[in-house]
């Protein structure tokens, strides 16, 4: 007898049939009944027209028929609220019942009834069933406390069985004590505030010996559990290294790789001194190695995951190249990520195995392996110095076979190649000629053509192969327009005489013809550089391009970070942070790697917030700017990328070069007009304006006491936004001089050096008024301090809001933009008391619309006080008088650039609230006098 | 946490539906699921697939999808292992799970289910775990017979050929009815180890490395003590040889939970009390110093004459196994250059067969003979074939010819020499017949690429 003739039983009076069987006599025949009603459920028939009939079957001992009833009633009780409630006291009697079985699975299913009504039912039953004698239905009960908190969570908290579950962390049966866990991390996670996991080291110890009784899954959820714990010092976080190291040997993959987290997570608490860390660091290597001998799709995640930890601490696996050797019958998948990985692990040591693989790969089958292969040869080039000549003479062999996409492969990754290694290749560029007629796609040819115009003084006949581009010129994609567009005006610049009209023509096909605004703008730049200022097009056009920096496509070491702490989820598979495909609140902490501690200072340093944590307040840099000067003024390679940290940086390299080019000799030629950040329409900063001023409302520092007030440092430029250098700072005037003071934190992980700043026109001609002076290269994580004198001589041009200053700053890895915004009073001059008749007089001569007036509230200063400190910061009082108990002040400041802010503050004693006038002939500048009022009065 | 469950069938067909978390998108999900798997381009990994919040892991299982959904940022390899367990779980209670079976049994499925994931969260789903809870009988198409084990072959070994057919012994279910005990009287025991090999085209040795893992399926009550014995001379890790001679070796074994290391230091003895059903004793792997030769050698040469467009392989194939042992479905398989027109052959022995297709040629080898050397001429046409300039015969190969990749089955032969040397029962049930113990090498290849 089976079960299939079920399925067969398609007749109209079927529904009836089955009502008949169901409330037959005979248990058998019941039974059956059920099976057919749950298979022509399964199979998506809508049997819930039975409802009652089923519910009627479930009092009865037999278990199998129980659990049949059950399962029905969780598919249909939903859809039919008032009939599930006919079930609840059968379900209440089951909690009781002798056998723990059916206890567990009344339980089981009452949680999995999403009814509401049934949820207060629930509530007896369950406190019974989490402090029952059967660890079975202890366990369950504790699920059930997750699927009740899913429902109802208020219900859970006020009926405390959250503290039930927590005791049950140190239940005796280990299995208990995993699906705790697992119920409390998952409550936790959608009350981050929620203290609900409250990890110390007790109850750290209870799980690490709960892990090693529990199940391979119960190890999983308790080793996830431990990664969110943060051990107080290096001790602690190796002894729980050890215990956790066993676990590497594991033949479940999944807790293999989630020992690997804790261990990579608290790896960074240890020094790198340590023996133990050496010793771990030898551990990890071999079950990483074994994750790949799984099935493509096991191996897959694997090593996406090796990939990350590879990119943070490549030594674990050094020497295991061999194994990420590509195997013929690799899924495609799988092979690009090994190739990924081989590049990741290449060093001078093993170049030459790796080299030989890769133009073994190279010669094969699958065009999408083939290009990635050639591709990857350039990448080794870039990554070691030393075999530059053998990658080269690699890639030339490559071109000589003629395939066509090999050629035009090899071609993209020889522009990378000049570029890192100017002036040592550059006698292949005859061989990269021939070519020229077979490139038909466009990032090929648009390489060929970067490469025609950047060497265009050695290459004869450069009109010529540029001119046959032109031909087409409108059948061009945009990216090789602009690229041509470039080429021919640097050969214009090179070869000025014979390629006069090859220039007009250009231009004028990319000014006149085209109808992208991209090449158009590019266009007039050019044009009105050459036509204006040859020399000027000169600088710009042919400046000298920084080097491409050694690593592309790295993940950005914030992320970075993030993903480490997320190893074995599909966040490391993605590798995206959670909190971009996870919906809801659900799960999106954000996760950051510990601090390293040594333990004897951890009593007494209090500055052990965590490193990578996020600043709290985010400042938007201004990405969009970049790229558009980047468009303007250069050659990038590709289409404008809008930023996100995967994008392979070879290209936004391109992208800003030449900009970065410019800032160079700007800073070398300070005459120069037209900075480039000019370019930048001013209000792009304005939406950044509130937040700032939020954030130094925000800051209770204390100020100096001699000079003005000073808002304590800010970030300015968080790390994420800028490849690792972080920015923070604040403004300060003392004796007359106002300086900007910076803290350059470098959180890469590579040496910063080179640094430069620049700023854009602003409202009060802020500039910086001496380069900026970083002594020593900046090395991963070391923190200078800076203070840059400014004067107020630059040009001026107002901005929006009119305190806002955008600033570029330039280091060896690129340039990166970001807007602040500094309090006015830095701009008070010590000369600013007016004298009592000519106070009076202006007062009078400033037309009454011109007045404006606030309210500054909370301050509890008397008048002596505000007046007193108010001084300390150049506003003068000039007189006070006393008018029905109230003071009033009249005071007085004076602008850098001559502007005269004339004050009226009443101050009623007993009431904190301020009443303060301004009167100035500028009235724009009164509210951000007040917002210094506030500032100063305040801190 | 798991938010669904659901096992489709190889058209797409829902068989069983769970949902854990009420928070779903019903049944359409499956179909969705479906529609994103067969429309899923080569070069994007099953592994991540996601529709909106929703995540898709799934395995393939005789045939049947196993999918699970979720929409949390959940380890992946865990569902996938939980998945295969699913899968195992399924063939212990109901034999070989397949379109028919998992229908037949409906309600055991759903029971089995809902022990093995509560809510999502993944229970121990372990045979014997779960076998205390699970009510409902399974219904099994055709009863055992004894006489089936006369065919008996590897169940754990699934080949690249697949040519190794289902034994009776995988087929059945470790549970048969709870009346009728007698049957359960066997242990099988597979020694499986797949290898992986590449060979510069100038005859070094690039890589090779040996997966192994040793497969035990009990029909035994759980919980009988066994112990199995490997040779002393076995041994773990890179430093650890001992005394001269050829020695046993691997780099790194992984242990199932159930086995006890207490003798396996001195002894090489590993105990273990193992659950009724499938499980894998020991994993081991074991890179680049194989004890033994490997087990075949390809010499080619390539003739390449570029202005007629002709072309001449010349495979010479050395079987460096010991004279006894053989080796079956030996396949080699050689990618040609595109635009190859016709082919013509001379083969060393008349069993052999080779045929063009796919831009490649394959040539099979039923059986060769531990020692034999076989050979075989390839003469191909290829007009218009981009290439190295010169005229007249060069020996260099066109681009496109190559690697050659062997595919072959060595029963009874492990590459890194591990015997198991005795399997023994702790104690003997009462008032049965000796139990029937099954132990069996065997040694495939993964990927075994020689460039040419």
């Amino acid at each position: 007898m089976t079960d299939s003739k079920y399925f067969t039983t398609t007749k109209k009076g079927e529904i009836f049939e089955l009502k008949a069987e169901l409330n037959s006599d005979k248990k058998e025949k019941k039974k059956e009944a059920v099976k057919k009603v749950i298979a022509s459920m399964t199979v998506g028939k809508d049997v819930s027209a039975l409802f009652p009939d089923v519910v009627n079957c479930m009092q009865t001992d037999n278990l199998e028929l129980k659990k049949l009833v059950y399962l029905y009633l969780m598919n249909y009780a939903k859809s039919q609220p008032d009939m599930a409630i006919m079930a609840v006291n059968t379900f209440v009697k089951d909690c009781e019942d002798p056998n723990p079985l059916i206890r567990a699975l009344a339980v089981r299913t009452m949680g999995c009834i999403r009814v509401d009504k049934i949820t207060e039912y629930l509530c007896e039953p369950l406190r019974k069933c989490l402090k029952d004698e059967d660890p079975y239905v202890r366990k369950t009960a504790a699920v059930c406390v997750a699927k009740l908190h899913d429902i109802n969570a208020q219900l859970v908290e006020d009926q405390g069985f959250l503290d039930t579950l927590k005791d049950l962390i140190s239940d005796s049966n280990p299995m208990v004590v995993a699906n705790a866990v697992a119920a409390l991390s998952e409550i936790a996670e959608s009350h981050p505030s929620s203290n609900l996991l409250d990890l110390n080291p007790q109850s750290i110890n209870k799980l690490l010996t709960a892990l090693n009784e529990c199940t391979e899954w119960g190890q999983i959820f308790i080793l996830d559990c431990l990664a969110n714990y943060t051990p107080k010092d290096d001790r602690e976080a190796q002894s729980i290294c050890e215990r956790v190291t066993p676990r590497l040997s594991h033949a479940n993959s999944a807790v293999v790789l989630s020992a690997v987290k804790v261990l990579m997570k608290f790896m960074e608490m240890l020094s790198k001194d340590l023996d133990y860390y050496g010793t771990l660091l030898k551990k990890l290597a071999p079950p990483l190695v074994t994750l790949l001998s799984a099935e493509p799709e096991l191996q897959y995640v694997a090593l996406r995951n090796i990939n990350l930890i590879v990119q943070k601490r490549p030594e674990v696996l050094k020497h295991e190249m061999k194994v990420f050797f590509v195997k013929y019958n690799d899924p495609i998948y799988v092979k690009l990520e090994k190739l990924d990985i081989m590049i990741r692990l290449a060093s001078q040591a093993n170049i030459a195995q790796v080299l030989a693989e890769l133009k073994e790969y190279a010669t094969e089958v699958d065009v999408d392996f083939v290009r990635k292969a050639v591709r990857a040869i350039g990448r080794c080039a870039i990554k070691v110095e030393q075999s530059a000549e053998r990658c080269v003479s690699t890639l030339l062999d490559l071109i000589q076979t003629k395939v066509n996409y090999v050629v035009q492969e090899a071609i993209v990754v020889i522009k990378d190649i000049f570029r890192k290694y100017p002036n040592k290749y550059e006698s292949v560029i005859a061989t990269l000629c021939e070519n020229l007629d077979s490139l038909d796609e466009p990032e090929a040819r648009a390489a060929m053509i970067w490469i025609v115009g950047e060497y265009a003084e050695r290459i004869d006949n450069a009109d010529e192969l540029l001119e046959s581009f032109l031909e087409g010129f409108h059948d061009e994609s945009a990216q090789v327009q602009l690229q041509l567009l470039t080429a021919i005006v640097k050969l214009f610049l090179k070869k000025p005489t014979e390629t006069q009209e090859l220039v007009q023509q250009v231009l004028s096909l990319a000014t006149q013809d085209s109808d992208n605004p991209d090449l158009r703008d590019r266009g007039y730049i050019y044009w009105r550089l050459l036509s204006t200022d040859p020399v000027a097009a000169k600088e710009v056009v042919l400046a000298e391009k920084p080097l491409i920096s050694e690593e592309t496509d790295l993940i950005e070491p914030t992320l970075l970070d993030e993903l480490i702490c997320c190893i074995g989820t599909l966040a490391s598979v993605y590798h995206k942070p959670p909190s971009a495909f996870v919906e809801g609140g659900r799960g999106v902490v954000h996760k950051s790697l510990p601090p390293r501690t040594a333990s004897s200072e951890s009593t007494e340093s209090p500055e052990t917030a965590p490193a990578g944590a996020p600043p709290g307040e985010q400042l938007d840099t201004v990405p969009t700017q970049g790229d558009l000067l980047g468009d303007l003024l250069n050659l990038d390679l590709g289409p404008p990328v809008s930023g996100p940290p995967l994008a392979t940086s070879a290209v936004q390299m391109g992208a800003v070069d030449l900009l970065g080019g410019g800032l160079d000799s700007l800073i070398g030629a300070p005459s120069f007009v037209a900075p480039p950040a000019a370019a930048v329409p001013a209000n792009l900063g304005a939406p950044m304006g509130s937040g700032l001023s939020d954030l130094f409302d925000l800051t209770s520092g204390v100020g100096t006491l001699s000079g003005s007030y000073v808002a304590p440092k800010a970030v300015w430029l968080p790390a994420m936004k800028a490849k690792g250098l972080e920015i923070s700072g604040t403004f300060t005037r003392q004796a007359g001089s106002i300086s900007m003071d910076l803290q350059l934190t470098n959180k890469a992980l590579q040496v910063m050096t080179d640094f430069a700043i620049q700023f854009n026109r602003n409202s009060f001609g802020l500039a910086p008024a001496a380069p900026l002076q970083v002594h020593a290269p900046l090395s991963p994580t070391q923190t200078v301090e800076i203070s840059l004198p400014l004067s107020t001589a630059g040009s001026v041009m107002k901005t929006e809001p009119l305190n806002s200053l955008q600033v570029a700053v330039k280091n060896n890895i690129d340039v990166f933009y970001f807007s602040t915004l500094y309090p006015l009073h830095i701009l008070f001059v010590e000369d600013g008391k007016m004298d009592r008749q000519m106070f009076l007089a202006t007062w009078k001569d400033i037309p009454n619309e011109n007045e404006a007036q606030f309210q500054i509230r909370d301050c509890p200063l008397n008048a002596e006080a505000v007046s007193s400190r108010l001084q300390s910061s150049s506003i003068f009082t000039v007189a006070r008088r006393n008018v029905e108990g109230q003071d009033m002040l009249y005071q007085s400041l004076k602008l850098t650039n001559g502007i005269w802010v004339l004050a009226e503050l009443r101050i009623q004693p007993g009431n904190p609230s301020f009443t303060l006038s301004l009167k100035c002939r500028a009235p724009e500048v009164s509210q951000h006098v007040y917002q210094a009022y506030e500032t100063i009065l305040k801190n | 946490m798991i938010s669904q469950f659901f096992i489709l069938s190889s058209k797409g067909d829902p068989l069983i539906y769970k949902d854990f978390r009420g928070d779903s998108g019903g049944r359409d999900v499956a179909e969705l699921f479906y529609r994103k798997l067969t429309g899923l381009p080569g070069d994007e990994s099953p592994v991540g697939m996601h529709h909106d919040d929703r995540h898709f892991i799934h395995i393939r299982h005789s045939g049947l999808y196993l999918v699970a959904t979720t929409s949390e940022n959940i380890s992946p390899f865990s569902l996938l292992a939980l998945l295969s367990r699913l899968g195992t779980l399924l063939g212990d209670y109901c034999g070989s799970p397949g379109e028919a079976t998992i229908s037949r049994n409906v309600a055991l499925v759903y029971e089995l289910l809902d022990e093995a994931l509560d809510y999502g969260y993944v229970q121990p789903p372990s045979t014997e775990g779960v076998r205390n809870f699970i009510q409902a009988e399974a219904v099994v198409s055709k009863p055992f017979s004894l006489f089936d084990l006369s065919s008996v072959g590897l169940f754990g070994a699934e080949t690249q050929q697949s040519k190794v057919a289902p034994s009776s012994a995988a087929s059945r279910q470790v549970l048969s009815s709870r009346s009728d005990q007698s049957q359960k009287n066997e242990v099988f025991l597979d020694v499986v180890e797949r290898l992986s090999v590449l060979i510069a085209s100038n005859g070094s040795l690039l890589k090779v490395d040996v997966q192994g893992e040793i497969r035990l399926k009990s029909f035994l009550p759980s919980g009988s003590e066994m112990r199995i014995g490997f040779s002393e001379e076995f041994c773990v890790g890179k430093s650890e040889l001992r005394g001269y001679g050829p020695g046993i070796r691997v780099d790194e074994v992984a242990f199932h939970s159930s086995v006890f290391l207490d003798e396996f230091e001195s002894h090489r003895i590993l105990r273990l009390q193992p659950p009724q059903g499938e499980l894998t004793v020991m994993r081991y792997q074991l890179s680049d110093d194989l004890p033994s030769p490997l087990p075949f050698r390809l010499f080619p040469s390539v003739q390449w004459d570029r202005g007629s467009g002709r072309l001449q392989v010349y495979l010479k194939l050395r079987c460096d196994l010991p004279p006894k042992s053989q080796a079956l479905n030996v396949r080699l398989h050689l990618p040609l250059p595109r635009g190859v027109v016709s082919l013509s052959q001379e083969l060393s022995s008349p069993e052999q067969k080779a045929e063009l297709g796919e831009g490649a040629f394959r040539w099979d080898l039923p059986r060769v003979q531990g020692g034999s050397q076989l050979s075989g001429l390839f003469q191909m046409d290829v007009p218009g074939l981009p290439g190295p300039p010169g005229q007249g015969p060069s020996a260099s190969a066109p681009l496109g010819l190559g690697p050659a990749s062997l595919s072959f089955e060595l029963p009874r032969h492990t590459c890194s020499g591990l015997q198991v040397s005795f399997l023994r029962l702790t104690f003997r049930p009462c008032g049965k017949a000796n139990p029937h113990k099954w132990v069996r090498h065997l040694s495939h290849s993964d990927a075994y690429v020689i460039r040419i």
